[in-house]
């Protein structure tokens, strides 16, 4: 059973994420979903539960959050740890070994478990979370889901009581949102106590028992599934939140009868390490197109963008631009990426600065004008660190439409995103492809696809497929390629 | 260090090959001569035969031993400044090679979590196992890290390189420091979230998943290594020869 | 927005462990790419410790800004040590290394880790860690050569060793290290106070 007493919270120096007045019992075996708008405070709820707060993070804290009546504020983080197992966002940034078999058992060692009872347990996880295929490998070669997996697999030995997730779904991939599911829909049967924070709702509408809407702070709606469900679309997209259903989810931009083609691939075959990754490509994209990307992961997606960009050397054929060859270095030139992880590509100490970093003769009215249009002129002081992860993409953004780069590529722009910064991306693409900039996006994100792109291309087993248009007609080929199912299967 | 497993071969203590290391570092610092550090190496490239490294201490060999005839050379006919120079280097080298080439073969047949074990057996504080084991986890992030800052710099017209320094200092220097450096921030800040939450702060002593044990080949091995320090010692003394 | 609560209390946390661990890692890799190059080179070998202490900087007062504990830096040192010393270094090179974190991190102390001038002076008596093993090689050439001309030592070699030219030598190997940490460690205040105090990453 979990209990928040009149809860108030509010972070040291921050103004977002804080709590005031929250009442809230859970018993358990309840499955409790938290939803609502970034920075409502849903994953300071979880950070209450599993003492990150008050003996991590700072702040103010008012009332009283119990555990099976004892106060979480006063039993020591190790003991928590115990009944309480937290899985992340960033599956990259939590994982303590080189190693899979080790993360799995960090947990059951810090608890000081003899040895044989150790491999007992981990034996034990791999078997029901099906993840043979992950045992003893180095965990810089997995991919970002099943990188997830074994941070899943590494609580989930530890055999807490409650279980924590805080947008684990961010960086995931179709195939492994269904994966996850399945764990979740496991330790629900196993009587588990689940509180979740996330802003993908789809995937959780069959196994949450409560929802919980939040909406600075407080709680202003307490949903049973069934109530969410017959929330109207205009009213769920009014609370900032994210379809509950990829079935109702449709392509909304007419097709538009092909444009000229500004770039076209002829044969291009891209190798890494020597190895074939992709071969005889062809591929015409016109002005103002906005082409999504999918595939597994490892079909080539990152080779191909950084291809496309001019990054990636070993490629052999043609890439056209405007009917003539251009060369690696000139593609260098035109393109810009933008990251899943911005930060990397952020260099200056303010969003101005910023905006003329490495311009020799920074033109002050154009940088000013993207500012604005951008809605970043009050930030223009402010360290890009300091923003939140929507605003640092605008400032990527900024940065391409100041250089004057005509071929964009944007890698998963909507991971961790809730609906009302999807939407403004999406709009910041449609404005980008007004003026006539060439958009790849790789993207798993169906709800995202159906809202900008005009196409889509497939990548699999080093080959493209298929080349799909964003239309009605297409729609079970769409789904297909998305993996959306009614939900029921499996 | 790699995460997989090594199926061949022999298999010895994290603490066993520890021990190597350290008899390897007094055997070349007494080392009589030349001929003693050669032995040295073959002695070395013996125990990473056994650990089925055949083309690492062929080459390990064979190099060793085109620098050993450099060697000679060098002193027989150099003079002055240039001779003390390369004294002072080769004597680095000499000292440092047989080191090297065990600690390659140490480094390649040692999993992080053993020599994390190892430190756990012989009780080192968990003040120096945390920080440790996140060095060693932390190495590999680096170089994805790099990767895309490299790719964020060309993309920004910064070039990369030694010559991208040289033409743009401060330039090159914020864009390599500052997100590297973000982003470790950031890894601090989430890794220690994910640590805490699994319980790392528990007082008692971790166990350990990975069990390492000395066994009769890691004794045969360390006392080979033993015998022939004081070999030297004997030789280095007079005692014998 | 992660700072902690118990931050006030003395012993260094998980989250001290953390950070130090993941500095340490870049600065290890960052002063091997400094020092790589130096190190293999017969006739820039001294400069070694000076290619080892020129890209550190930044990231060793970030580490003090972060943390800005006792102990971390003698942590870091302890580290860099067991690494250097399994990677097969020289033995002084890693004692050395460790020895200078110690000096270092009390030098850090006496201006409570918040000092600038002090932070940069232990970043570049840190940097002359790298200089222990040609500290061995100065004070004993003969036992450095031995290995390599037997027992009999030449003349020649110790008069060339007395000669005032190696004097120098040392001397450089010494100016050209503390100049060059002295450096990385004005970029790195630069830099601390430009960007990673604005971008409120400091402790």
């Amino acid at each position: 059973m979990i209990e928040f007493e009149n809860v108030s919270f509010s972070y040291t120096g921050q103004e977002h994420g804080g709590l005031r007045d929250i009442n809230l019992k859970i018993s358990d075996g309840e499955f409790v979903l938290f939803c609502g708008r970034s920075g409502c405070g849903k994953t300071t709820i979880t950070r209450l539960v599993n003492g990150l707060i008050p003996q991590f993070y700072q702040g103010e804290l008012h009332g009283r959050v119990l555990v099976d009546g004892q106060e979480i504020s006063n039993i020591p983080m190790y003991q928590i740890a115990a009944k309480v197992g937290s899985v992340f966002q960033n599956p990259r940034t939590q994982f303590f070994n080189v190693d899979t078999d080790s993360e799995i058992a960090f947990g059951i060692e810090n608890e000081a478990r003899p040895p044989e009872k150790l491999a007992e347990r981990v034996e034990q996880t791999t078997e029901d979370l099906h993840i043979q295929k992950l045992r003893n490998r180095n965990i810089f070669e997995l991919s970002g889901g099943e990188k997830q997996k074994i941070a899943f697999a590494s609580v989930y030995a530890m055999n807490p009581h409650i279980y924590l997730l805080d947008e684990p779904s961010s960086n995931l991939d179709m195939t492994s949102i269904q994966e996850l599911k399945e764990h979740l829909r496991l330790i629900k049967k196993q009587g588990k106590t689940v509180l979740i924070a996330e802003h993908r709702l789809y995937y959780l509408m069959e196994l949450a028992d409560r929802i919980v809407y939040l909406e600075k702070g407080e709680i202003k709606g307490i949903y049973t599934p069934e109530e969410f469900w017959q929330l109207s679309e205009p009213d769920r997209e009014h609370m900032g939140l994210r379809a509950v259903d990829l079935q109702a989810v449709f392509p909304q931009k007419a097709h538009l009868p092909a444009p000229t083609p500004v770039l076209e691939l002829r044969n291009v075959t891209l190798r890494y390490k020597k190895q074939t990754i992709l071969h005889d490509i062809e591929l015409s994209a016109g002005k103002g197109e906005v082409i999504g990307v999918v595939g597994h992961n490892g079909a080539g997606k990152t080779t191909f963008s950084r291809a496309l960009c001019g990054l990636h050397k070993d490629c052999d054929g043609q890439f056209l631009w405007e009917s003539e060859p251009i060369e690696r270095k000139e593609r260098l030139k035109r393109s810009y990426m933008v990251m899943q992880d911005v930060n990397y590509e952020l260099f200056a100490d303010s969003v101005e600065a910023e905006c003329s970093f490495g311009i020799r003769n920074p033109d002050q009215t154009l940088v000013n004008a993207t500012l604005e249009e951008l809605g970043l002129t009050q930030y223009r002081e402010r360290h890009p660190n300091t923003l939140s992860g929507g605003q640092k993409q605008r400032v990527a953004v900024a940065v391409s439409m100041i250089c004057g780069k005509d071929l964009l590529v944007f890698d998963e722009p909507t991971s961790g995103l809730d609906f009302d910064s999807m939407t403004q991306v999406a709009g910041l693409i449609r404005r980008l492809s007004n003026m006539g900039k060439v958009i790849f996006i790789v993207t798993h994100d169906f709800e995202f696809v159906c809202r900008t792109c005009s196409r889509v291309l497939h990548f699999d087993e080093g080959e493209m497929p298929d080349d799909v248009p964003v239309t009605m007609d297409a729609l079970p080929k769409l789904r297909e390629l998305f993996s959306v199912s009614d939900g029921k299967e499996r | 260090m790699s995460g997989n497993r090594h199926k061949k071969g022999l298999w010895l203590d994290p603490r066993a090959k520890l021990f190597l290391i350290l008899m390897c570092v007094l055997s070349s610092m007494f080392a009589p001569s030349l001929a003693y550090q050669f032995v040295l190496v073959m002695l070395i490239a013996v125990l990473g035969a056994f650990f089925g490294k055949w083309k690492y201490v062929i080459k390990a060999v064979c190099f060793y031993a085109v620098i050993c005839a450099l060697t000679v050379w060098i002193m027989a006919e150099m003079t002055g400044t240039l001779r003390t120079m390369f004294i002072a280097f080769l004597g680095l080298f000499h000292k440092v090679y047989a080191c090297g080439t065990l600690a390659g073969i140490v480094l390649t047949t040692t999993k992080v979590n053993e020599f994390l074990s190892a430190m756990n057996r012989v009780h080192a504080p968990k003040k120096l196992v945390i920080p440790m084991a996140v060095m060693l986890r932390y190495i590999p992030t680096i170089q994805e890290d790099w990767r895309y800052i490299t790719d964020a710099m060309r993309m920004r017209d910064v070039s990369p390189s030694l010559a991208g320094f040289l033409t743009h200092p401060g330039m090159t220097v914020e864009c390599i420091y500052v997100p590297l450096l973000m982003a470790a921030s950031k890894a601090a800040d989430d890794l220690s979230v994910a640590s805490v939450t699994r319980g790392i702060e528990n007082p008692n002593p971790r166990t350990c998943l990975v069990q390492i044990k000395c066994g009769i080949s890691d004794w045969g091995v360390m006392a080979v290594a033993v015998a022939y320090l004081i070999f030297e010692l004997c030789v280095r003394g007079g005692v014998i020869g | 927005m992660s700072n902690q609560v118990n931050s006030m209390n003395k012993g260094l946390t998980v989250k001290d462990l953390v950070t130090t661990g993941i500095f340490t890692a870049l600065l290890f890799v960052f002063v091997l790419v400094g020092g790589v190059f130096f190190a293999t080179n017969p006739v820039l070998t001294f400069f070694m410790p000076a290619g080892g202490g020129l890209l550190a900087g930044p990231i060793y007062l970030l580490l003090i800004a972060k943390v800005h504990k006792r102990w971390s830096l003698s942590i870091m040192g302890v580290i860099m040590g067991i690494i250097w010393f399994v990677t097969g270094m020289h033995w002084a090179f890693a004692l050395g290394y460790l020895i200078m974190a110690i000096v270092a991190d009390f030098v850090a102390g006496a201006g409570q880790y918040k000092s600038k001038k002090l932070n940069s002076l232990s970043y570049v008596l840190f940097s002359l860690g790298g200089t222990g093993s040609y500290i061995v090689f100065f004070a004993d050439p003969n036992g450095w050569a031995q290995t390599m001309l037997g027992n009999g030592t030449e003349q020649s070699y110790i008069d060339t060793m007395q000669a005032t030219a190696n004097t120098g030598i040392l001397i450089a190997m010494f100016a050209a290290a503390i100049i060059t940490s002295a450096i990385s460690a004005f970029v790195g205040c630069k830099m601390l106070k430009k960007q990673f105090e604005k971008a409120g990453i400091t402790a």
